[in-house]
């Protein structure tokens, strides 16, 4: 028996070696695929249950729309003060989320304008970033109880919006800083030099050099500040004070009433659909035609 | 107006630049030693030195993109810009690594230094058409920085620092990322738009060779300090001392004593040798004192055998012969003498080695000099 093995051989190899070569690549690929599924399937799941007649079953079909309908339509007749089936009503956690996440990203944004450039240069940045990303390690429930306790017992914030917008900040923060630092660290310093050699006043370079190409970080910056504030739960907790964030208050309804459950299956489809849009919309915004900024110098 | 407005050759040679006794630290490291230098108008000024010498500092200085720790002043054309920041100096510079823009187009890096000015788009335009035909590449206006090659991208820099029409132009290794047949083309083109600007270039190189061809004048520096200035020619065949023989590529260098010095003529002590050339190390030293004898490799001829005593105006070593390096346009011969290894350069390639049992130069075309520079 031949052990060629190159592309001329004209002999295949047995069935045993084929598989002994093909195992590697075969055990990945069905690992792989099974990852997916379990990550895949519950959200697909919940999506079609949100179209079925009687999603408490746990079986799809019997399709219909009622859910949704009662998801928009709950909240508004009780606004005008009329009964409805369903206690449902989630426009104003809805607004205060979107509100959260806006303030959020701004925050982020600023925030990371200002550390992000700065950072790769400075002499010890490797205890700064520890320190900046040290909140990605502690789990949120952790870190929640630690905001309440110093904002109500040592600082005395009041809680309520702002103690919110403060807790999401914090939870934020490291995630965006991250995403400007990828742009950031690789940003050409020596760009700045020159410009400022062909006469750019330090506002110039700031607006015509060093915003354009931190522009990717700068988005991401702020889209994961949106998401991850419109997302977040455990700070939410402790910082809700009588406020119901849009996740806290479909996690108290999944608990609550059975009725409403169909309902909550409605909201999560529609959370998971934006959120995916805006996902995408990030990134084209990030690095749709950001091909021209990658030129190596 | 147009940018070669002021056609070379200028009459006016009026200081351009002055830099009086600057020095700057980073850290604890000198990087520029208390330097002054000047530069006439259109002149072509050479900063040499190798790797942490301090040039490109000095080039920084002049800048402004660098704050000397310590200067006595610094004036271009007349105006003191000590405190003046970079983006009010009337110079610009082209790096060795391009530093285009890489969000702009060719057009609008060109146009920028304008833009930040000011300048109407139109009259943008116009003029950062008239550089890129000043740099031989009138088509790429709307080109992207990355569709463009590495000689390509340093010529739109080059545009991009002459359009705003600076009275100095710096340039930083402007050639060193190119490779050699780009580099030699680059340098004809440097040359010619320095003809046709009449702007004072100041070239930062570590290349003795590109220095020679390029400038009018050379500074050679060594740890922050200046070793030597001048024409090419009095660096190349004039050596201050023995590192700027070295630097500039001498291959042969003998240490010896120095007997006496009469007018141009030094004759030395080597090993059992009695030797003379050219003394060029400035004012000169008692007798006794180590020098350094340095003779190029194109100088060193081959003797038959036999050689005979010490003749008027030539030097005369016995050797037996070395290893031969074969270089293409000719052949290095490495030759052991009583002194050391010497290198000869042979163009004639049937010339007969076989027969020969001496080597010889013309005191005229050997230089006796310093063994260091004065401190250094």
């Amino acid at each position: 028996m031949t052990m060629e093995n190159t592309s001329q051989a004209r002999f295949r190899l047995p069935f045993w070696r084929r598989l002994m070569d093909w195992a590697p690549t075969g055990t990945g690929i069905i690992f792989g695929y099974s990852v997916l599924f379990i990550l895949y399937f519950p959200i697909v799941m919940l999506m079609l249950l949100s179209f079925s007649g009687d999603p408490l079953t746990g079986i799809p079909g019997d399709w219909t729309i009622t859910w949704y309908e009662d998801v928009i339509f709950a909240d508004i007749a009780q606004r005008d003060g009329e009964a409805y089936g369903s206690n449902f009503r989630v426009g104003d956690p809805l607004l205060l989320s979107i509100m959260l996440a806006c303030i959020t990203a701004v925050a982020c944004v600023i925030a990371v304008l200002i550390v992000g450039p700065i950072l790769p240069r400075i002499k010890w940045r490797g205890p700064f970033l520890v320190g900046f990303l040290m909140p990605l390690m502690i789990p949120g429930i952790i870190g929640g109880v630690g905001l309440f306790m110093w904002y109500r017992l040592v600082i005395d914030v009041k809680m309520g919006i702002w103690s919110l917008v403060l807790a999401h900040f914090v939870w934020a923060f490291p995630f965006a800083l991250l995403a400007m630092l990828v742009v950031a660290s690789r940003f050409d310093i020596r760009l700045m030099e020159a410009a400022k050699d062909l006469g750019a006043k330090p506002w110039q370079r700031f607006w015509q050099i060093e915003m354009p190409l931190l522009k990717p970080g700068i988005y991401a910056a702020g889209f994961f500040g949106f998401l991850l504030s419109f997302n977040e739960l455990p700070f939410s907790i402790f910082m809700r004070a009588g406020q119901d964030t849009l996740p806290l208050y479909l996690w108290i309804q999944s608990g609550a009433h059975n009725t409403t459950v169909p309902l909550i299956y409605a909201m999560s489809t529609i959370i998971t659909v934006g959120s995916i849009g805006l996902t995408f919309l990030a990134i084209k915004l990030a690095f749709g035609g950001g091909q021209k900024n990658d030129v190596r110098q | 107006m147009t940018l070669d407005s002021n056609t070379a050759p200028s009459t006016d040679h009026s200081e351009v630049l002055s830099i009086q006794h600057a020095t700057h630290q980073f850290g604890s490291l000198v990087a520029v030693d208390d330097v002054s230098i000047t530069a006439r108008r259109g002149e072509f000024l050479t900063l040499l030195g190798e790797s942490g010498s301090g040039k490109t500092t000095l080039l920084r200085l002049i800048a402004g993109l660098e704050r000397p720790t310590r200067i006595g002043g610094i004036s271009i054309e007349g105006r003191d810009v000590t405190l003046v920041p970079a983006s009010r100096r009337n110079c610009t510079t082209v790096f060795q690594h391009y530093a285009l823009f890489p969000h702009m187009s060719v057009g609008q890096n060109i146009e920028y230094g304008l833009r930040v000015r000011g300048v109407s788009i139109s009259e943008r335009r116009e003029r950062a058409m008239e550089a890129l035909n000043l740099v031989r590449l009138p088509d790429k206006y709307d080109r992207r920085v990355h569709q463009l090659s590495g000689g390509e991208r340093q010529r739109i820099s080059l545009a991009r620092a002459l359009v705003t029409r600076p009275a100095i132009l710096l340039l930083d290794e402007p050639l060193g990322a190119l490779d050699e047949k780009l580099r030699v083309e680059m340098q004809v083109e440097l040359l010619d738009l320095h003809q046709k600007l009449g702007i004072t270039f100041i070239y930062v190189t570590h290349s003795q060779e590109e220095a020679l061809t390029m400038s009018d004048r050379i500074i050679l520096m060594r740890r922050g300090k200046i070793v030597q200035e001048g024409p090419p020619t009095d660096l190349f065949d004039r050596p201050g001392n023995r590192f700027v023989a070295d630097f500039m590529g001498v291959e042969n260098l003998l240490a010896g004593t120095l007997e006496a010095v009469t007018g141009e003529r030094a004759s030395v002590r080597v090993g059992d040798y009695r030797m003379s050339g050219i003394w060029s190390g400035g004012e000169a030293p008692a007798a006794g004192t180590q020098v350094c004898l340095a003779v190029r490799a194109e100088r060193v001829r081959l003797g038959k055998a036999g050689g005979g005593g010490p003749e008027d105006g030539v030097n005369r070593l016995p050797c037996k012969s070395g290893i031969t390096i074969y270089k293409g346009k000719y052949i290095d011969r490495t030759l052991d003498t009583d002194v050391g290894p010497l290198t000869a350069r042979i163009w004639d390639r049937d010339a007969d080695l076989a027969e020969f049992a001496s080597v010889w130069w013309r005191a005229d075309d050997c230089a006796v000099t310093r063994m260091a520079g004065e401190g250094g």
